[in-house]
């Protein structure tokens, strides 16, 4: 398994709105994509996705639903609200500004 | 449909999201082929801790926020519990500052601010001339009919006066306080009677129709609400007076004395400065709609000049007219007063406030260690400060709870004694916007002084402070500073309370020029045929045998004066030796008290010069003289006045003077005596109302019983010089005990501050002491340390506090008697009583460190 990196500050936010941008899902399913999708290098702690996803609901960036899941029994789906996707466009682009940022940063410099 | 609303999810459903990731998570387990309780196990395995996720995510929702607050109060309750010293000293600064202050406000409030009972209040104004060699202002009668006819800015000019007692006849006889007023009076103050009708101008003409209005409390408690009344006639002092009317429950007398009924003042259209008689009236005036109060003064200047032009002889330079608003009048003869109450409730809230913040900030300081535990063992900055804020929000809570009490207890204490000396006080009620702001000034300190360190108490990195195993926080200069303030606030107060206390110290102990004990004065109103000379001598003769016959009475005496009053009336000085002074002629006056025998016995009065009237000299009355002292003084200095012929001149013969007696405080308890002439003639003024000075043993009662039973028909009013004596310092003991309380709860609070500093330190100084004394250092050297400390506190506390009162009591010249406001005694006495309290306040922190165990505090750390 390779080494786990801790995820830098409000950046879960993000990659939550992320996730949900294909659909509805349960906690514990953002979680395991998140986790898939980075190919096991972001652990996300359930001490933080909780936290993370109410906070996300009271600011009105995702809602809330009870569903039915594949364990057989209710769990609560959140997907998207229209705010919650302009906030994901905003996120993206400042997300690749820094990305650019810190790679241009990052390059050896030529003597 | 209101949790769906609001998508607020309760605990119970953040549990079962929780319970649902499990199930997920086991369900995937047990699809890759684990058994399912390895399964589970797992799944809890990888989900970590579920407590710290529920919380964390409460932390979010706020799903908690009310639980968490119960706890944090439970935990605060228990925190508070565990000091009750602390506890109970904040919550009594809290509720002593926000309860005292808010009754004083409120009182303040409703005498200054609150709108009066009249339609157009604004518009009422009182008008009148000063007489500053009077300190009287009063418009006389003769310009009260010119001006209002002459007016421009008046819509009504309204006049009062010969406010009195009246005798209302009838089975039982009884005094009623009457009002005179002009027949527009009730016009102008937009009053409509709640019955009947006002008066009309044919009832104010000196022979008119009398007629009555009854109050609402005496056409209830003396007619029983009859209707019938309106109408009929009731006996007002001897003679028919038709009710016309009745006014309305809401009505209040502007001069803020009881009256029970109002009758009209005899206003003659041609009244005129040359009349032999003239009244003085008390004046209001409704202004016209748009005359603002300039123009309205500017009107009076002109009336005055008519009136001065008139008859210049009346007049002074110093003499002008007055015109201010209603408010500011009725208002004004209590403004200092209340000024100074107001300013030492200020002063109150101020040093409860400075107590509050001192004991938190000691407080926070002292629980350093306890806090820096805490946040090691894991509890967050936000929890930390929020715990300590409950604890101010519950001692604040208490502290206004136990304020409201206060409150309450402290306004119907005022009310029961301030009756007297402020008017309008039935109006008071608790002001809740002046609670508000108390209330706020008590919350900001707290915030500030409680919630400054416990916000800092958050932020303190544990480590330092457990290493260090000191308290990370002193705050030793604020706090010292904090308790200067008090002690010179306290100081402030004192000061003021001890000149107050020696001004009702001189009052009642000052000699009064005669002996108030046993001495009684019988007022006998007469009214109709027992006016007529001889029905009156036959009664003077009867009453005074009957005084004479009660059992224990040592002289008796019919005069026109008491010895705390002037006489009959007031003339200009003038001696058979000297030219007689002009008509009119202003200054030099003398007061004149016509007595009968036996008087100066009755009065217990003391001869300075020759002697009193023997019972021989009424066989020719009103030929001799006795002056007081300051007679004596006034128009006879450096010789002697025996045997001089005064008083006499156009109207009247010359008496000659037979003796000088001691003064007697005849202009009441708080002004020197003025001179006075006693003439050998009971019935000099005239044939008014009789008045008995009686000297005796029995009390009033069985005085008023004997008058009762021999003349069943008369009221007669019986009252010890005590009583009198009594009314007189009513408001100053008012004021005095007043004061003194604020004075007595600063003076606690600022020790109670010093002893709380002083403890602090010593408690903080516990390693440094236990050094110095492993060094050598003797207990007395230590004791004498801490005692420097304190000492130096009440010093510089004491040198500011005197500062301040040396400026603040010179606002309270007005109030003193007998003592200035500069009078270095009355410092040195508060300083005295101050270093006192203030050395047994540090004495116990001080013996505290004395007694300290060198091995105990250095292992102790």
């Amino acid at each position: 398994m390779p080494d786990r990196i801790d995820l830098m500050q409000g950046t879960l936010d993000l990659l939550i709105l992320q996730v949900l941008q294909w659909g509805p899902e349960h906690g514990h399913g953002i979680g395991q994509a998140i986790r898939r999708r980075s190919q096991e290098v972001l652990q996300v702690e359930h001490g933080s996705l909780y936290p993370a996803l109410h906070r996300l609901e009271q600011k009105g960036w995702v809602a809330s639903d009870w569903k039915m899941s594949e364990a057989n029994r209710r769990a609560r789906y959140y997907k998207l609200t229209p705010k919650g996707k302009r906030q994901l466009l905003q996120e993206q682009s400042r997300w690749r500004q820094l990305v650019r940022a810190v790679a241009r940063t990052m390059k050896p410099v030529k003597e | 449909m209101w949790r769906r609303l609001f998508r607020k999810p309760s605990d119970a459903d953040l549990a079962e999201e929780l319970e649902a990731h499990l199930a997920i998570e086991t369900k995937q387990w047990m699809d890759r082929g684990l058994p399912r309780e390895q399964a589970e196990l797992q799944a809890r395995r990888l989900f970590g801790s579920r407590a710290l996720t529920l919380e964390a995510t409460r932390e979010v929702r706020g799903i908690a926020a009310f639980g968490r607050f119960s706890q944090d109060l439970r935990y605060a309750a228990r925190v508070l519990r565990r000091s009750p010293a602390f506890t109970a000293a904040a919550v009594l600064s809290l509720a002593l500052g926000i309860g005292v202050s808010t009754a004083i406000f409120s009182i303040a409030d409703t005498i200054f601010l609150r709108p009066q009972p009249y339609r157009d209040a604004a518009q009422l104004t009182w008008v009148a001339i000063r007489f500053p060699d009077n300190n009287a202002e009063f418009l006389p009668s003769p310009d009260y009919v010119a001006w209002r006819h002459d007016n421009q800015a008046f819509e009504q000019l309204a006049a009062t006066g010969f406010n009195g007692t009246m005798v209302l006849g009838g089975p039982s006889p009884a005094e009623v306080r009457g009002a005179r007023v002009s027949a527009n009076f009730l016009d102008a103050f937009a009053i409509t009677p709640a019955a009947g009708r006002s008066f009309n101008t044919q009832e104010e003409l000196p022979n008119g129709p009398k007629a009555v209005l009854l109050t609402d409390h005496v056409w209830r408690d003396r007619f029983q609400s009859r209707r019938d009344i309106l109408g009929s006639s009731i006996p007002l002092d001897g003679q028919p007076y038709t009710v016309i009317g009745i006014l309305p429950p809401s009505f209040a007398f502007p001069l803020d004395t009881r009256i029970d009924l109002l009758t009209t003042l005899p206003v003659s259209p041609t009244a005129n400065h040359r009349d032999r008689s003239m009244f003085t009236w008390s004046v209001f005036g409704r202004l016209k709609p748009g005359v603002t109060m300039v123009e309205a003064r500017a009107d009076l200047d002109r009336l005055f000049a008519n009136t001065v032009a008139d008859f210049p002889q009346l007049f002074h330079a110093d003499n002008h007219p007055v015109l201010e608003s209603l408010r500011d009048h009725r208002a004004g003869r209590i403004r200092i007063a209340m000024f100074l109450l107001m300013g030492a409730a200020a002063f109150l809230l101020a040093i409860a406030c400075a107590n509050v913040a001192n004991l938190l900030l000691a407080r926070w300081s002292a629980r350093g260690r306890e806090l820096a535990v805490r946040a090691a063992i894991g509890a967050g900055r936000g929890r930390l400060a929020r715990q300590l804020f409950t604890e101010i929000a519950l001692l604040i809570a208490a502290g206004t709870l136990v304020a409201l009490l206060l409150m309450a207890v402290a306004l119907r204490a005022f009310v029961h004694f301030a009756a007297a000396a402020l008017p309008r006080l039935s109006e008071v009620t608790t002001d809740f916007r002046v609670f508000g702001i108390a209330l706020l000034v008590s919350l900001v300190t707290a915030l500030l002084f409680g919630g400054l360190p416990a916000l800092r108490a958050g932020r303190v990195d544990p480590q330092s402070v457990l290493r260090r195993g000191a308290a990370p926080v002193g705050h030793r200069f604020l706090r010292h500073t904090l308790v200067t303030v008090e002690v010179a606030l306290s100081v402030i107060l004192l000061s003021g309370a001890a000149l107050l206390f020696q001004t009702l110290w001189h009052l009642q102990n000052d000699h009064l020029g005669f002996q108030p004990e046993h001495l009684l004065t019988v007022t006998i109103p007469l009214r109709g045929p027992d006016r007529q000379p001889a029905a009156r001598n036959a009664l003077i003769v009867s009453t005074l045998a009957e005084l004479r016959r009660i059992p224990g009475t040592e002289a008796g005496a019919l005069t026109e004066c008491t010895p705390m009053s002037g006489g009959s009336m007031s003339i200009t000085f003038s001696r058979s030796d000297r030219p007689l002074p002009e008509p009119f002629h202003r200054g030099d006056s003398i007061s004149l008290c016509g007595v009968g025998p036996d008087y100066f016995l009755a009065a217990g009065s003391r001869t300075v010069q020759g002697r009193f009237f023997t019972d021989e000299d009424f066989h020719h009355l009103d030929t001799l003289a006795v002056i007081n002292e300051a007679a004596a003084r006034a128009y006879f200095p450096g010789e002697s006045a025996l045997g001089k012929e005064i008083l006499g001149g156009r109207a009247a013969a010359f008496r000659t003077v037979v003796g000088v007696i001691a003064d007697s405080k005849n202009q009441g308890l708080n002004r020197p005596a003025a001179p006075q002439a006693f003439i050998d003639n009971p019935v000099l003024g005239g044939a008014g109302d009789l008045l008995f000075l009686v000297r005796g043993a029995a009390p009033e009662g069985a005085v008023a019983r004997v008058l009762r039973a021999a003349h069943p028909h008369l009221f007669s009013k019986v009252e010890t010089l005590d009583q009198a004596i009594g009314q007189m310092t009513a408001t100053p003991r008012f004021n005095t005990v007043l004061l003194s309380a604020f004075a007595g709860i600063a003076f606690l609070m600022a020790m109670v501050g010093v002893y709380g500093v002083l403890a602090f330190s010593v408690t903080q100084r516990r390693a440094e002491i236990g050094i110095r004394m492993a060094l050598g250092v003797s207990p007395r050297a230590v004791l004498a340390l801490v005692m420097r400390e304190g000492a130096l506190l009440v010093a510089a506390g004491a040198l500011a506090g005197i500062a301040g009162a040396l400026i603040l009591t010179r606002s309270l010249a007005t109030l003193l008697y007998g003592v200035e406001a500069t009078d270095p005694r009355t410092y040195a006495a508060v300083v005295a009583m101050l270093v006192f309290a203030a050395l047994t306040a540090s004495f116990l922190p001080a013996r505290k460190a004395a007694v300290v165990d060198p091995v105990v505090t250095l292992r102790h750390e």
